[in-house]
This record gives structure tokens, C-alpha cells and sequence, in this order.
């Protein structure tokens, strides 16, 4: 076996030698399966063995029940995003203040984050339900009149129940960045005559900018790939209410058993996030704020 | 006054993350009387443990969670064997391809689970794991978050301190493990905890990989205890009471790294 001779080379040598694992895995379970759905979708049949060229994508563009999904899922994201940051940004400033309990309060809001979907999706498909939910019961009980959310305003509960459970993740985020802000810039403001309010938007709100940013990239991304909330709580309904795009691809796919239909609605979707994502990242980086 | 209203906001805010779960245990607790019961019972007159026995009876509730143990385990083992061991190689390593390698890693994190869902599940199928440890393991044995957060650590450690190594003749190998891989635990234990936590709560793969019951971990076999049993959810909420136990014990005793690890990575 021929040693290679210089320093480097032998150091390549073992850096490969690392790699090995890692390359094999990523290309067996990423880049091979984003070749195989791309390939996929332009096949056609119960097999997915025939060829269809674009035909899935023009169905797809044509198709009012993907279309309809789409915008239910983009209606989401916006909820949650909005969501997202207001109240993280408002429960982060209030955390920010010098409070005691300070810690016994972040862990209480953080809870939910770490529960699985199917915890969240099954408790508030309790808490929820029109006849033999605990809140319904309460009301009624107390004589108000009862509701009915998730038949009135689905996709706003499910929004909301989303939110329940990441907004502590969003105001953990939101408060890094508010300690990474230096305290100088408000002691200086204070000594110009600048109030709270004044501050927080000259000050606080745009050095924030970055953090604001990467909240909404994460909760746009999350929201459009969102799957349990629809397939636990609502089954996509009431009707198409609220069948969110993974959940309509899901159905597509395994219940239909149609893989190149559902693999063609992958790929768009996909599309739509790459696309998504790098015009945020790009608009943030021209936005970006310097100390 | 102006604290009055900050406490206001944060307890109001804590009751309605927290109430929720409470009360999912007090239904964990409930006769199934209680459950329906027109004045909705927030207190169970007696405790009943022994709806978690009749959990146990009605579906294979022990496979579920040997099954989410396994798996959940086994994807943080690789996790912290592989992921720093790759991020020490992008932190300090030249080598040919090095920054076409890394891209094509980065570009994994643009990739949304539900794109590899279907060509996973056919690659699965052909290879008959489906329904196995291996086919719920595999697709999830590295990522990139890991390795970057990993790379991120790895990269202020000094280069000298890996020369010295290689001058007193210590192997590649004996040098990641003893020179890198001890000076790395903080990062290991976030790595760790968050991987933990997140495949313990994992729900798309599970539900499509899986067809028996014996071969479901938690999250999936809860939800479809719960679609064949819609009407017991005293039960359903004892399932998810034991779903949640030990994400919440690692969370009170570790509640800095987790926060610290969001800080960090904002991972996920």
C-alpha cells in the first residue's frame, strides 16, 4: 500500500476515513430519497411504474382540492407565525424585567413544547369537544351558552393549540436576543430623554431584527410541514377545513395509495420552503442590523 | 404597579400552558362515569390508578414502550457517536471537497421530513424493514442541526492542542476520543436531551412505517388507541400521562440545557 507523502494527504486520508458513516447515511437517506421522489412524481399507476412525464405536476396545479389545501396551510403558517411572535416577544419582555420567579415562570411556559403531537392533539380533542368536552361542560354547567371552535373557526383552533405549544420555544428564542442586546444603548437612550416605548421600537425591536427573522423562518417552515394537528384533532375537517398540505399529501399517498400524485405535491411543497426560506434569509441578511 | 401587571400577564400565561396538562392528569385519575359527568369533574372523588392496569389490557401499552425506548435510544446513541466525530472533521480538517461536502450537508436542513416520507416507505418496503427497529431507526441516525452544533463547539478548540497530540504520536482516532471528544460533554448532553426528546415524541415516520400494533411506539399507538377507543379518554389520557412522565422529569432536572440549548442552535 502506497502511503500518500505529505502532511495533508495523510490528514485527508483520515478526515475521509471519518466521513465514511456520514456520507454513506446522508446519501442513502437523503439524496437518494430526494432523487427517488422527484422521479417518482413523474410516474403514474398503481406501481408508480409508468411514465407521465409532468402529467402529476399539471394535475396537481389543477386541482381545486390541492389548491384548497395549499391556501388552508399557508393560512396556518400566517396564524402561527403571527402568533408566534407577538406573544413569544410579549412573554419574553415580560421575562426579560427583573422578576423573581423568573426561572419557575420559563419552565412553566416551555412545558408544552416538550410534549409530542399526539399529546397535544388528543388533550385539546378533549378540552374541545363540542358535547363531552370538559370547557363545553363547564359552560354549560355555569349556564353560558356552549361552543363550538372547532367547527365555527377550525383552522384558527388548531392555529392556537399550535401556538399553545411552541410559544415558550419562541419566547425562550426571543429572550436570548433580548439579553444579547448591551444595556449601554438603553442607559444611553434614558440619558437622551428616550421612554419606554420609544425605546422598544427605536431600540429594542430593530436590534431584535435578527431574532424576529429566524422565529419567522422556523414557524413558517414548521407550519407548512404541520401534520398531527389536522391528522389527531380534525381529521382535516370539518369537510377540507383544515387539510393541511402534509396531512392531503399523507392521504394521497397512503390511503389513496397514489405515489406519484403524492410524490409530484411533495415536491411542490418542497419547492414552496426552499423558495420561501431563501427569500427570507436573503431579505434578512440585506435588513441585518450592526452594532 | 407595573410589576402587578408583568406578574399577571406571566401567571396567566403559566396557567393556560400548564392547567391543560394538569388537568389531562386528573382525567388519567377519573372514573369513566366521571369523564362524562355533566358537572365537569376537575378532582377525581378517588384516584383510579387502576385505569393505567386497564390501559395495559386493552392495547399492548409495555411494546409501545420498549418500542419508543429502543428507537428514541438507539437515534440518540448514533447521534452522539457520529455527530461530533463529523463535526470534528469539518472543524478541523482541509481536505479535498471540503466545502462541497458541507454545503451538501447544509442543504439536508432545507429538506422537511415529508419529502423523504414516501421514497423512505418504498425504500423500506423493497427492503422488507418495514415494521422493524431498523426501518423506524435508520432515517434519523445523524442530521445536520447535530453536526453543526457539534462543528460549532469543536472550532474554537485550539489546533495546538491537536499538533501536540500528533507530535507525541497519539493515532487519529485516540486524538478525537481523548483530546476532543471529553472537552465537548456540554454540547454532547444538549445534543443529547434534544435528540432524546424529539424522536420520543416522533409521530409521521412511526405512523407510516408501522402496521402492527406490537411494532408502534407511543405517540402512534396512543393516537389509534384513541381512534378505537374514542369514547374511554380517562385511558387515552393515562397513555398520554405516561408519554409525557419522562420528557418532563428530564426536563425539570436539566431545564438549562434545554434553554440554553434553544438559545444556542434554536434546533428545530
Amino acid at each position: 500500500m502506497s502511503r500518500p507523502r505529505t502532511l495533508s494527504g495523510r490528514y485527508a486520508r483520515t478526515a475521509y476515513l471519518f466521513l465514511t458513516p456520514a456520507i454513506l447515511f446522508f446519501a442513502a437517506f437523503f439524496y437518494l430519497p430526494i432523487g427517488n421522489v422527484v422521479a417518482t412524481s413523474f410516474r403514474t399507476g398503481p406501481q408508480a411504474d409508468q411514465w407521465t412525464g409532468l402529467g402529476n405536476y399539471t394535475q396537481a396545479l389543477a386541482d381545486p382540492a390541492v389548491r384548497h389545501s395549499f391556501l388552508v396551510t399557508v393560512a396556518f403558517s400566517v396564524l402561527v407565525v403571527i402568533g408566534s411572535i407577538v406573544l413569544g416577544l410579549v412573554l419574553a419582555l415580560a421575562l426579560d424585567q427583573p422578576l423573581k420567579g423568573r426561572v419557575v415562570f420559563r419552565v412553566l411556559l416551555l412545558v408544552p413544547y416538550l410534549t409530542s403531537v399526539a399529546i397535544v392533539g388528543l388533550l385539546w380533542r378533549n378540552i374541545l369537544d363540542p358535547e363531552l368536552g370538559v370547557l363545553n361542560r363547564m359552560l354549560d354547567a355555569l349556564g353560558l351558552p356552549g361552543q363550538q371552535w372547532l367547527n365555527t373557526a377550525p383552522l384558527l383552533t388548531i392555529a392556537a393549540v399550535t401556538l399553545w405549544q411552541n410559544v415558550g420555544y419562541t419566547m425562550v428564542l426571543f429572550l436570548a436576543g433580548l439579553q444579547g442586546i448591551p444595556e449601554t444603548y438603553h442607559e444611553a437612550a434614558k440619558i437622551d430623554g428616550a421612554d419606554g416605548w420609544t425605546r422598544f421600537w427605536r431600540i429594542t425591536l430593530p436590534l431584535l431584527a435578527p431574532t424576529t427573522l429566524f422565529v419567522s423562518v422556523m414557524a413558517v417552515i414548521s407550519g407548512l410541514q404541520a401534520f398531527g394537528q389536522a391528522y389527531i384533532i380534525t381529521n382535516g375537517g370539518p369537510g377540507d377545513a383544515t387539510d393541511l398540505s402534509v396531512f392531503h399529501i399523507f392521504n394521497v399517498a397512503f390511503r389513496t395509495r397514489d405515489f406519484g400524485y403524492s410524490s409530484a405535491q411533495s415536491v411542490l411543497l418542497l419547492v414552496v420552503i426552499v423558495a420561501f426560506t431563501l427569500v427570507q434569509l436573503r431579505a434578512g441578511r440585506r435588513g441585518e442590523v450592526t452594532y | 404597579m407595573r410589576k402587578a401587571l408583568l406578574y399577571t400577564l406571566l401567571v396567566i400565561a403559566s396557567l393556560i400552558t400548564v392547567v391543560p396538562l394538569l388537568y389531562m392528569v386528573s382525567l388519567s385519575l377519573q372514573t369513566e362515569a366521571e369523564t362524562l359527568a355533566a358537572n365537569a369533574v376537575l378532582v377525581p372523588d378517588s384516584p383510579q390508578w387502576g385505569n393505567y392496569a386497564e390501559l395495559f389490557a386493552r392495547a399492548p401499552f409495555g411494546n409501545f414502550i420498549v418500542n419508543s425506548l429502543v428507537v428514541a435510544g438507539a437515534i440518540t446513541l448514533a447521534h452522539l457517536l457520529f455527530d461530533p466525530l463529523v463535526g470534528y472533521v469539518f472543524a478541523k480538517f482541509r481536505f479535498p471537497l471540503r466545502n462541497t461536502l458541507f454545503v451538501a450537508l447544509l442543504a439536508t436542513l432545507m429538506v422537511p421530513f415529508f419529502v423523504r416520507m414516501i421514497p423512505l416507505y418504498v425504500l423500506m418496503a423493497n427492503m422488507g424493514w418495514l415494521n422493524t427497529y431498523q426501518g423506524l431507526i435508520t432515517p434519523f441516525l445523524m442530521d445536520a442541526f447535530g453536526i453543526f452544533l457539534m462543528r460549532q463547539f469543536i472550532q474554537p478548540i485550539p489546533d495546538d492542542l491537536i499538533n501536540a497530540a500528533r507530535i507525541d504520536g497519539a493515532s487519529e482516532l485516540r486524538i478525537y476520543r481523548s483530546v476532543i471528544l471529553p472537552q465537548t460533554r456540554p454540547a454532547l448532553a444538549v445534543l443529547g436531551l434534544f435528540t432524546f426528546v424529539f424522536q420520543w415524541n416522533e409521530f409521521l415516520w412511526p405512523l407510516v412505517a408501522t402496521s402492527t400494533p406490537e411494532m408502534r411506539t407511543i405517540p402512534v399507538g396512543l393516537t389509534l388507541f384513541n381512534q378505537e377507543y374514542f369514547t374511554l379518554w380517562h385511558l387515552t389520557a393515562a397513555g398520554s400521562v405516561i408519554l409525557f412522565v419522562p420528557t418532563a422529569i428530564l426536563f425539570i432536572f436539566t431545564q438549562r440545557y434545554f434553554v440554553r440549548g434553544i438559545a444556542l442552535t434554536g434546533l428545530r
